[in-house]
């Protein structure tokens, strides 16, 4: 699907060029996927023991018996 | 046209660092955040009014303290040399307070200490990353082990990063009130992704992720709690960040839907926008909505017979009375601050205020009969490279 979804992008043509000098903006810490891991750690913790859905971002951790 | 000569100059020392995103950092990374997080939930005779029985103008109704959780996280990243990292995060959560025996009725009081160890071992390849990661969580009555692989692959142009990871996990379960010993859950878990840059301003992600687990999966403190040995879930997650120039800000937008074989479907809306204020200073507020189906096992509350928990319907091979398996709809609001002292630190605090109501769900009824959920959560960080 993610594929699919890619394919998509690229035949709209919205999927420029971006070339190494441009990418200045994207650098930037906040335009990145990788969340402050400490913040992510508690987050999914909270998350995963108060509602019955988890993961999709990331993988692995411990698991525990949080209720 | 100078103008654009000069941005394009100003972004080239923050490219070079991008350009060779495929090698281990070239500084160490110190962090440490603390965790208070405290739940409340208002006292079950407001879950009562809200069958008419009872005047459910409850202004001033009483609060339940339930869990409080005190945690502590320190992680230290290190490059060993440009080809290989390696990073450890020592967690400890201490726990105390209460949680309901069934529905949200009958608190029951807790104490725990959580302390788990999470490490990992990067290798920086000329276009990708492979990682290896060991993770052990232990409590009195649950000890987790897990193992995962992750791998990544870039184009040429490092536009398109593609994600590939599997992920096993082994866990014990050994309940203080020993109504099961020596219980086991193991399961595994893959992950595949793709993230793509758009446009200089536009960066985005498509993960899939599968999970298959089998063992314990009920909560030996419930009352009437006894849920499938097996579980397989189904993920797929979107991400998108878009930088506003004009604004010098950042939108943040993620999405994810979650369905799984007990009967759970979910979904999970993220939107957070990152400021950036000037002085080292940023603002960043947010708002998460999220929205679950019951599981096909949950016993509703039954109004005729409260506050006592209904009997599971006769030959029923799984039920649960969890509020965690209801059907009903959570919303979280936070805001976080961060300052960047100097060119090596780099503190943050972040507050955040989640509810939880069965009449908050996306669509249809949710669960009823269930008092209302809060929890909030305040962080305090730091992170040091050296």
């Amino acid at each position: 699907m993610w594929f699919f979804a890619l394919l998509v992008l690229q035949g709209c043509s919205l999927v420029q060029t971006v070339e190494p000098w441009q990418k200045g903006n994207l650098a930037k810490p906040e335009m990145t996927f990788e969340d402050d891991p400490l913040e992510r750690g508690y987050r999914e913790h909270i998350y995963t023991s108060k509602e019955a859905s988890a993961g999709g971002s990331s993988l692995g951790g411990g698991g525990c018996g949080c209720n | 046209m100078g103008a654009a000569l000069l941005s394009a100059a100003m972004a080239l020392p923050i490219v070079v660092g991008t350009a060779h995103a495929e090698s281990a950092p070239e500084k160490g990374t110190l962090s440490f955040k603390y965790l208070n997080y405290k739940e409340s939930q208002q006292t079950s005779s407001d879950a009562i009014a809200e069958y008419g029985r009872a005047d459910s103008k409850s202004g001033a109704s009483a609060y339940d303290e339930r869990i409080l959780v005190k945690a502590t996280s320190s992680s230290l990243v290190v490059p060993l040399n440009s080809e290989w990292s390696m990073s450890g995060t020592l967690i400890t959560d201490s726990i105390s307070g209460a949680s309901p025996a069934y529905h949200t009725q009958a608190l029951s009081y807790l104490k725990d200490f959580r302390r788990a160890v999470d490490t990992s071992l990067t290798r920086y390849l000329p276009n990708g990353t492979l990682s290896v990661g060991m993770s052990h969580s232990g409590e009195n009555d649950y000890v987790s082990r897990a193992t995962s692989l992750l791998a990544t692959r870039s184009s040429e142009n490092r536009n398109t990063t593609w994600t590939a990871g599997i992920a096993i996990n082994r866990d014990q379960i050994n309940p203080a009130n020993q109504v099961v010993l020596n219980e086991t859950k193991r399961s595994n878990e893959v992950l595949l992704g793709v993230t793509q840059v758009v446009t200089m301003n536009d960066i985005v992600l498509f993960n899939l992720g599968y999970y298959k687990g089998h063992g314990y999966f009920s909560d030996p403190y419930k009352i009437y709690d006894e849920r499938p040995r097996e579980r397989a879930q189904q993920k797929f997650q979107t991400r998108w960040n878009h930088y506003f120039n004009d604004l010098n800000g950042t939108s943040r937008l993620a999405y994810r839907y979650y369905t799984d074989n007990w009967g759970i479907r979910s979904h999970t809306l993220d939107a957070e926008w990152v400021q950036q204020i000037g002085n080292g200073w940023s603002a960043a507020p947010a708002v998460r909505y999220y929205s679950q189906t019951a599981a096909k096992f949950y016993v509703e509350v039954d109004p005729s017979i409260l506050p006592f928990p209904p009997s599971p319907p006769a030959n029923a091979k799984y039920f649960s009375e969890d509020q965690r398996m209801s059907a009903f709809g959570g919303l979280t609001l936070g805001m976080k601050l961060t300052k960047q002292l100097n060119l090596d630190t780099k503190v943050d605090v972040k507050l955040e205020q989640y509810g939880q109501k069965g009449v908050w769900i996306l669509s249809g009824t949710g669960s009823k009969g269930l008092a209302p959920f809060y929890a909030r959560n305040l962080q305090v960080g730091i992170t040091r490279s050296f």
